[in-house]
């Protein structure tokens, strides 16, 4: 069986992506609806903490949760590294994606100073991707060993590691 | 919220807020004046001016806090406040950040391709 189209929560979702992206030209690059209902916005890496703040402080778009922030590895491209915010409205119950792109040497701020909840994701793909963040309060390995070296959820990084275990 | 001189508002860590007309009226003052220094055919300005007004209005008409709360349909009054102070903080940042400008770089042309 197929999902049924829920057509008046794609143009809700339309609509309002349409106006997020005209409050803030600057900084966004792209707006996509998916054919789930998830609203993506696409932005350049300068604008990551006056978009989570704008969304996050507005009055049309309270999305006060920040439910996760990960890191997508495509090696074929220039800026190899898209990184993912995926916040919660709670007030209106909806969700939004927004992405930056990053790669191996360009550090990119830090949204811990919007949403206390970013401090140990950020950690995560500094240890999985070697993403630098600037301003984080303490940026250190959080899932592999003491004296790993590397970056293991890079796609050149090899499944069985270089260690023998 | 009940009416009695014991009161709460359910939330942990919001008190109740004794005068919310009078703190409502004030914050959205200070946000109006603010979107003064905001160029005039900014979206944000123009949006963001039509949903304080139309709250302001509602605050002078209704005098009675439950009816109000109703009214506004945003959860309770103490919670309206709290999201005007939002609103009147990231005002300040749009003066500084000025988002309104146009795009500050286009992507690389392979970037947002999916499937890549």
């Amino acid at each position: 069986t197929v999902r049924p189209k829920n057509e008046v929560e794609q143009k809700q979702l339309c609509a309002f992506g349409e106006y997020v992206a005209e409050i803030l030209p600057k900084y966004i690059q792209q707006v996509q609806v998916t054919c789930f209902n998830e609203l993506e916005l696409l932005i350049h890496p300068d604008g990551i903490i006056p978009v989570l703040t704008f969304l996050r402080d507005h009055t049309n778009a309270q999305f006060k949760s920040l439910a996760d922030l990960t890191a997508v590895d495509v090696p074929s491209r220039q800026y190899r590294f898209e990184i993912v915010y995926n916040l919660l409205s709670l007030r209106f119950n909806s969700r939004i994606r927004v992405k930056t792109y990053t790669d191996e040497l360009t550090p990119i701020d830090s949204a811990v100073p919007v949403h206390k909840a970013a401090n140990w994701y950020e950690r995560e793909v500094w240890d999985m991707y070697g993403v630098f963040f600037a301003n984080h309060p303490d940026l250190r390995r959080i899932l592999t060993d003491y004296g790993f070296e590397g970056h293991p959820f890079r796609k050149d990084f090899p499944l069985s590691g270089y260690v023998e275990v | 919220m009940f009416m009695l001189s014991l009161q709460t508002t359910g939330l942990v860590g919001l008190a109740v807020a004794e005068n919310p007309h009078e703190r409502l009226r004030i914050l959205y003052t200070k946000i109006l004046s603010i979107l003064e220094n905001i160029p005039k055919d900014a979206a944000y300005r123009k949006y963001t001016e039509q949903i304080v007004n139309e709250r302001f209005d509602l605050v002078k008409k209704e005098s009675d806090v439950q009816k109000l709360q109703d009214k506004l349909n945003s959860g309770q009054i103490e919670e309206v406040i709290v999201q005007a102070e939002n609103e009147l903080s990231l005002a300040r940042k749009m003066i500084q950040w000025k988002p309104w400008e146009p795009l500050v770089e286009e992507p690389p042309s392979n970037q947002w391709r999916w499937p890549i």
